[in-house]
């Protein structure tokens, strides 16, 4: 309907109402108007009584619109930008190497294990001091984001290796009723093999690099997600939506994608949150117990550090990594959650 | 229901089996057998032939081959007769090399390789290195063959049960009078105090059931639990005695031996075994025992592995619980004030945060509260139990309140929670009667894991105070590339954790008439 058309409906209505408050019978001829004025011809349309009039809605800008509602999500996002900035493109501009690279001074002692003050009091104030230096007078800063870069690549790709053969399998999981039986029996076995274990051993065989730890972290991970997911799928499965879907012919595939799938995402996202930090974290305990990678990972790091704790000066060494990984952590698991907050439809109301 | 348990309790097992295959096949096959050698001081000090007998000797007791060197199969063959003792004499002296054997040597060494070979042995004969013959040159010769997984596997699950009978003993004149059982009211040992206790005469303990003042106060030796034996966390001890056995100090106290003859000694009599060797003309033997049953362990001072990890694990889990389930009630009636966010800031902490960086956390505040920060198995200090168990409690208390928040969360919005509220009923009344029943039953389903997790220990934990509980022993055995103990300890977590999945089902239909295991009912 046009504006003016309501208008007009209004002043019309507003003029009746006043007629019918002096408990008159309305007398249109006393309006002194022509037919045509008082009413218009309206065309019936099969398309337009189609339409729905609710303002459209678009999944993804609600999600957006919710979690960005909110100030504490836009902090904590600014600050995920800035810690991803920091470990992915500060290592590449400074061109760290755990090896060669001027910032280690290994032959100078008096270069080594150096509090913030002294070594920016050594060099002159530099990004490189504000840590101090390690134990072989190294850079602590750039040291630690380093080491986050291979901590936090590792605990990406586990993440996504495990979350598409875990939510791909828990899919079909929960669908088949034949593969269920089977695939319970592989959870039960597999499920009550202690990790630590399945990790050691892997590590043991193959030499300890980062696409060992891989292997390891992912060999098994990818159980608990896909039995997370089949247990999600088979509520959702038998919803009365879901039913009557597949009562008009809808085939399964078309089910699990477009009404099982969508409704999944905020379970996936938060899932998500969860599993990065927990990647991290086990990362860090398999360096300290000393079955981590060869490489020099935030884990490597506290391991290697974990002496200068007791040292009175050296506890910045210890106390740096720890700090970065907390941070780390906290941020992805507070965007993920949140995210996965925002994308459950139930909240863009 | 109890057929449907007994369909569980089956299938439990037979992943339990499963699940020792396959960490046997990873262990002993994908683990380089060198790697056994590289923390093992006495290896590098052996030199030429002795460190390959060493070697072959090692890899027999971890399980990976059998090996019988040429001495011990002609002392078997004393053993049965068919060679005498002079003569073995003579030809157990093998010679340097191949050439240098004598006639009757020759014979011998032949018959000896072609038996071996015939059962699919290996025959290694190592010439004498003349240059180092008095620090292990010596020559050698023996067979070995390697022990096929299944082999190995069967034999892990056939000895893991062992029933103690009175035909344990195999000679008659090892005993001294009848085989037997006997029961008295009155146990030597205890003192001659009123103390029932079963005794055998041709078992292999001495003491089958008796009391005693320590916890559990009433203890069995007749059926005996065998994971395996260790070789390098606690050397030729069994698995599950490394984890039984009290550790700490040695504790003297007065003992009446049998004799009569009473003594200041650590010598725990009930712990006597069966000693064939054991010389009873020896007068250190012959003052204090009247047979056999020599062999006995010392009171120690501190609890056993298990014990410590229980100590800390059900504490801890005490702790969680009396705070989590207080804590996420209230949590979930104050939602979204500030008590709830207090607390969810703490529940992303625990959850994001790696687990090592809090409890080093958690440590840090605790030494600088003075409390300590190692602990020493050798002190009785409680206050060293502070720590770890704080470690282990604070979070689970986070994972606690989550899971309780968010069912009661759940719970509050469901229709009957509703319908009692218009009915009039009050809040605290909805709280108390609906919420927290309907809330607390998946919480229930965890109760029996966290108790029987309390005894396999917190990894972490207990690696970083150094606490000697079970969860260091998997640690400890993964860097001594102690075999054995790897796969007990993972055949021992196995079966806790089915048998506490299936305690929670149970304790969940108990706590809950709605769930039903029976075929019908579903």
């Amino acid at each position: 309907m046009k504006k003016d058309e309501l208008a007009l409906i209004k002043y019309y209505s507003t003029k009746v109402a006043d007629v019918a408050d002096e408990n008159k019978q309305v007398n249109l001829q006393e309006l002194n108007m022509a037919n045509e004025e008082l009413f218009a011809h309206q065309d019936h349309s099969d398309l337009e009584s189609e339409k729905i009039t609710a303002p459209r809605y678009s999944y993804w800008k609600s999600v957006f619109r919710v979690f960005f509602k909110r100030k504490i999500n836009i902090i904590f996002l600014a600050l995920l930008g800035l810690v991803l900035a920091i470990t992915y493109i500060y290592p590449l501009i400074m061109g760290y190497d755990p090896d060669v690279t001027p910032n280690i001074h290994i032959r100078d002692f008096s270069a080594w294990n150096l509090s913030p003050e002294q070594a920016i009091e050594k060099y002159g104030f530099s990004l490189h001091w504000i840590l101090g230096t390690g134990m072989r007078g190294q850079s602590t800063f750039d040291y630690i984001w380093y080491g986050g870069t291979i901590s936090l690549s590792l605990a990406f790709i586990c993440a996504a290796i495990n979350m598409i053969i875990g939510i791909a399998l828990g899919a079909i999981w929960g669908f088949s009723k034949k593969f269920d039986i089977f695939m319970t029996e592989v959870y039960n076995i597999i499920g009550n093999v202690p990790g630590i274990l399945v990790i050691t051993v892997l590590v043991l065989i193959l030499t300890a690099g980062f696409w060992t730890m891989v292997f390891a972290l992912t060999i098994t991970g990818w159980l608990g997600i896909a039995y997370f997911i089949r247990t999600q799928v088979i509520i959702i499965r038998d919803r009365e939506y879901n039913l009557a879907s597949r009562c008009l012919g809808t085939n399964i595939f078309r089910i699990a994608f477009k009404n099982v799938l969508p409704f999944m995402t905020s379970v996936i996202v938060t899932l998500l949150a969860t599993e990065i930090p927990a990647y991290i974290s086990s990362e860090v305990f398999l360096s300290y117990i000393g079955l981590g990678m060869s490489d020099m990972s935030l884990g490597r790091i506290i391991q290697e550090a974990q002496a200068s704790m007791l040292v009175q000066g050296r506890q910045i060494q210890f106390w740096a990594p720890v700090a970065v990984s907390a941070v780390i952590t906290i941020v992805l698991y507070v965007v993920g959650q949140n995210l996965g907050d925002a994308s459950d439809p139930r909240t863009h109301m | 229901m109890s057929k449907y348990l007994v369909k569980r309790l089956i299938r439990g097992l037979i992943s339990v089996v499963i699940i020792v295959a396959v960490i046997m096949l990873l262990v002993y096959t994908f683990i380089k057998r060198e790697d056994i050698f590289k923390n093992d001081p006495n290896f590098s000090k052996k030199l030429s032939n002795a460190r390959d007998v060493y070697q072959y000797e090692r890899w027999e007791d971890f399980g990976y081959l059998d090996y019988v060197p040429y001495g011990d199969w002609l002392n078997m063959l004393v053993k049965d007769g068919t060679l005498t003792s002079e003569k073995r004499n003579e030809v157990a002296q093998f010679g340097y090399t191949e050439a240098d054997d004598t006639p009757a040597v020759k014979e011998y060494v032949d018959k000896f390789k072609a038996y071996y070979q015939s059962k699919g042995y290996t025959i290694v004969r190592l010439d004498a290195d003349m240059k180092k013959i008095t620090v292990g040159g010596r020559q050698v010769l023996f067979a070995y063959k390697d022990i096929p997984v299944l082999t190995r596997l069967w034999k892990f699950f056939t000895s893991i049960l062992e029933v103690d009978t009175i035909h344990y003993v195999e000679n008659d004149e090892d005993l001294v009078g009848e085989r037997g059982l006997t029961f008295t009211f009155f146990d030597p040992a205890a003192g001659g105090k009123f103390s029932p206790a079963i005794m055998g005469n041709g078992t292999k303990h001495k003491y089958l059931l008796y009391f005693d003042n320590q916890f559990p106060f009433i203890h069995q030796n007749v059926v005996k639990f065998h994971l395996g034996k260790s070789f390098a966390v606690n050397r030729g001890v069994e698995v599950v005695e490394t984890m039984t056995n009290k550790q700490g100090s040695i504790v003297k106290s007065e003992v009446t031996y049998p004799t009569g003859y009473v003594e200041e000694t650590s010598d725990d009599l009930h712990t006597a075994t069966f000693s064939p060797n054991a010389n009873l003309d020896n007068t250190f033997i012959k003052t204090r025992f009247t047979d056999k049953y020599t062999n006995v362990t010392s009171v120690k001072s501190s609890g056993s592995r298990i014990t410590l990890s229980f100590i800390i694990g059900i504490i801890s889990s005490i702790i969680a619980y009396l705070l989590g389930v207080p804590i996420g009630i209230a949590m979930a009636r104050n939602k979204g004030k500030w008590f709830d966010k207090i607390a969810t800031a703490y529940i992303v902490f625990i959850l994001a945060v790696p687990s090592l960086v809090y409890i080093f956390i958690f440590r840090t505040v605790g030494m600088a509260a003075k409390l300590p920060g190692k602990f020493d198995i050798d002190s009785n200090n409680p206050l060293q139990f502070v720590l770890p168990i704080v470690s282990i409690a604070l979070p689970s208390v986070a994972g606690l309140m989550q899971w309780l928040r968010r069912y009661m969360i759940d719970q509050m919005n469901s229709d009957y929670v509703k319908f009692a509220r218009s009915g009039g009923m009050s809040e605290r009344g909805i709280f108390s009667k609906h919420i927290l029943k309907n809330a607390a039953i998946p919480l229930v389903h965890g109760i029996p894991g966290t108790i029987l997790g309390a005894l396999v220990g917190g990894f972490i934990t207990e690696t970083i105070y150094s606490v000697p509980g079970t969860g260091r022993m998997l640690t400890q055995a993964i860097t001594l590339r102690d075999n054995a103990v790897i796969v007990g300890l993972a055949a021992f977590y196995s079966m806790l954790s089915i048998i506490s999945l299936i305690l929670g089902d149970i304790l969940m239909a108990l706590v809950d008439p709605r769930i039903s295991f029976t075929d019908k009912a579903r």
